[in-house]
């Protein structure tokens, strides 16, 4: 809108139909997403705030989380988890990114598909096949045995390694992608002046191209850290009963215990979880960008 | 003993099969104001860019006070660059960006923040050190680019149309600030542009460029009173570049024939040049003299007349387009409080110096 539409919107604050009908393309869209995303919401946190049995307007639901050493150790799992994720996505989307943004070579656009097509095969086609790989008779076990270096296999799956390796690689394009747009804003010729005045490739990183990719890798932080979070299939099918996360005892609490307003409150739990590193992560990029004047 | 600060031998760089610098040959000699001046993508900034060490040339050499730089990155070749987009760091203040060469090359921070001190005085922009690029104007901006360059004390400075962003006040000022610069701390800039003013004014040497190759170098006045191509005569300074259709000695006058109506013009043959490979004249506007009455130009050969069909004013000069008998169309730059009365479609007479006649041969 430009200013000049602003300002007379502002003095006519009469006209409230024109103004109405401008949002009236949003409708659809508006419709679509009530209907699937805010009234299931509004009833599973409304859910919570009931008893399983008697349906009664209770807290109980969230004491009993609060007080039950199972469920806190379930998140403190999923922060770690999605912690880990987030930390090892960033660090290796960073370089790919980087490539990315400044490489004029033909083979970039290979390195693209590369990094991006893993995406269309679906999540849990690819879990299975780090399952394949991972698990105690999977590719690398089998291997390291066969070859005599060890002699029981490695945990490498049902715990905390293998989830977070699988869930990097699913979340890996997204890292790539944000750090891609943010790197992609820093004007090549800023490291070219780097250069001439005296920078390694190593201080041209340090004191140009990380500085102004900063809100770039808090972002890339954010999107890892809420999709592994919220991530189902691959913590159930690499982590399994040996490392369950709120995610995946959610599903437990529904279909084991059929304990519908407590698998709310934990459904709610992770989503406060989720929303409170949003907002800070949000409130530190808005802080960076300020801070780093660009 | 070399005086040269830079030298480029036989140098070609081509981008897959397109020839952007082909075969030049150019030596700048230490503390000269060299400017490149040619249309846009005549290789310019290819040029540059392969000095500064950001491309490498596909054949021939490039020294740098004497030493071959094959194979040494921008960082180690000890110059300084002026970016057409300033490329200042947006995220550092105005002290930080103007100190940053000095921090790369780990000098102490007294010495630095002293070099800062005088190098922002020089583009007079003290008092700004704690800014941030964002908040500067483009002219400041331009100034910190300038200043960023200068602090590390680079002999050698590429400079690549640095002041394209500026409005022509702020632009005109910028360029006695640079020659300024340039003089007392005696560096060789390399200057690309390409407006011929600015080359004009403060060059010791033009390098015209055209397609890839050098066109002439000389200084300025050299290339604007001897144009040796008609395209140099038609890129530096306004000109009436006519073709020869034919050329004649009587005795010992030549004389040229332009166009096909019988328009003839009595020369004078250069030194150096034959008479019959002259393909084209070019009169320097204010080489053409005009006048409102027969008496008013002098009785030289080379007399015309025809009708002013246009005035441009320019202030202190009309611009003057003057069609003759025979619809040839002559520019004249008058000096507006000579001819105050001046009025399109007024018929005037012209006269032009055989001397002020230059041949061309292609
Ligand atoms: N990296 C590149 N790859 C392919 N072609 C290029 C590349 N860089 C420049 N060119 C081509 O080389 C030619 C010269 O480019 P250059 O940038 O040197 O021109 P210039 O004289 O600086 O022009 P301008 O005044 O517009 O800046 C252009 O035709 C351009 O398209
Ligand atoms: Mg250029």
């Amino acid at each position: 809108m430009s200013s000049i539409e602003t300002l007379s919107a502002l003095r006519q604050p009469t006209h409230l139909p024109v103004r109405l009908s401008r949002y009236f393309p949003l409708a659809p869209p508006l419709i679509v997403l009530m209907i699937a995303f805010a009234i299931p919401m509004g009833m599973m946190i409304g859910l919570s705030f009931h008893d399983a049995d008697t349906g009664i307007l209770t807290l109980d639901n969230y004491v009993r989380f609060f007080g039950d050493d199972l469920m806190l150790a379930g998140l403190w799992r999923t922060a770690l988890m999605s912690g880990l994720v987030a930390l090892c996505v960033t660090v290796m989307a960073y370089p790919v990114a980087y490539y990315l943004a400044r490489s004029t070579s033909r083979w970039r656009v290979v390195v693209f598909a590369l990094a991006i097509t893993p995406e269309l095969a679906g999540v849990v086609l690819r879990t299975y096949g780090w399952l394949v790989i991972l698990e105690d008779h999977g590719a690398i076990n089998n291997l390291l045995t066969w070859s005599g270096l060890i002699s029981e296999p490695l945990p490498l799956s049902k715990n905390l390694i293998g989830v977070v390796i699988g869930l990097t690689h699913v979340v890996l394009p997204f890292g790539i992608l944000s750090l891609l747009t943010s790197i992609q804003g820093i004007d090549p010729n800023l490291e070219r002046a780097a250069q001439i005045l005296g920078s390694s490739r190593v201080s041209i990183i340090r004191h140009i191209i990380l500085p102004l990719s900063v809100p770039g890798i808090v972002s890339s932080l954010l999107i890892a850290f809420t999709m592994a979070a919220s991530a189902y299939a691959t913590p159930a099918l690499l982590g399994g009963a040996g490392f369950k996360v709120i995610a995946t005892m959610v599903y437990e609490q529904v279909l084991f215990y059929i304990d519908w307003p407590f698998a709310a409150v934990m459904a709610v739990i992770l989503l406060v979880m989720m929303l409170t590193i949003a907002f800070i992560g949000a409130r530190v990029e808005a802080r960076l960008h300020r801070k780093l004047h660009i | 003993m070399n005086s040269n600060d830079i030298e480029m031998v036989s140098v070609t760089k081509t981008f897959g099969s397109n020839l952007v610098v082909n075969n030049i040959d150019l030596a700048i000699p230490t503390g000269e104001f060299v400017s490149i001046l040619g249309p846009s993508g005549c290789g310019k900034t290819t040029t540059l860019n392969m000095i500064a060490g950001f491309a490498q040339p596909s054949s021939g050499e490039i020294r740098i006070r004497g030493k071959s730089q094959r194979g040494v990155p921008p960082e180690k070749r000890g110059i300084g660059m002026v970016f057409q987009n300033y490329a200042l760091f947006p995220h550092m203040t105005i002290a930080e960006n103007v100190g940053f060469g000095l921090k790369m090359k780990k000098r102490p921070a007294g010495e630095t923040r002293d070099a800062v001190q005088n190098a922002l005085r020089r583009v007079h922009l003290d008092g700004f050190e704690n800014r941030y690029p964002k908040e500067l104007s483009g002219g400041q901006q331009q100034r910190t680019a300038l200043a960023r360059a200068i602090a590390p004390e680079p002999s050698l400075l590429l400079l690549d149309e640095p002041l394209s962003n500026l409005d022509l006040k702020l632009r005109e000022a910028m360029r006695v600030e640079l020659k300024d610069i340039q003089e007392q701390l005696a560096m060789t800039f390399v200057y690309v542009t390409h407006d011929q003013d600015e080359a004009m004014a403060m060059s010791d040497r033009i390098v015209v460029m055209q397609d890839g190759v050098i066109a002439q170098t000389g200084r300025p006045a050299e290339i604007y009173e001897h144009p040796r191509s008609s395209f140099v005569a038609d890129f530096i300074g306004k000109s009436n570049l006519l073709p020869i259709s034919d050329i004649r000695q009587i005795e010992n006058d030549w004389f040229v024939s332009l166009g096909t109506k019988g328009l003839t013009l009595s020369v004078f043959i250069p030194d150096g040049m034959s008479g019959h490979d002259a393909r084209y004249c070019c009169i320097r506007p204010e080489a053409v003299r005009l006048a409102v009455t027969d008496e008013g130009i002098p009785p030289l050969p080379n007399r015309l007349e025809g009708t002013l069909s246009r005035i441009v004013n320019l202030g202190a000069y009309f611009d003057c387009f003057i069609t003759l008998k025979d619809g040839t169309v002559l520019k004249s730059l008058v000096r507006s409080t000579r001819l105050p009365g001046l009025a399109v479609n007024q018929a005037v007479f012209l006269s032009i110096d055989p001397d002020a006649v230059q041949l061309l041969s292609r």
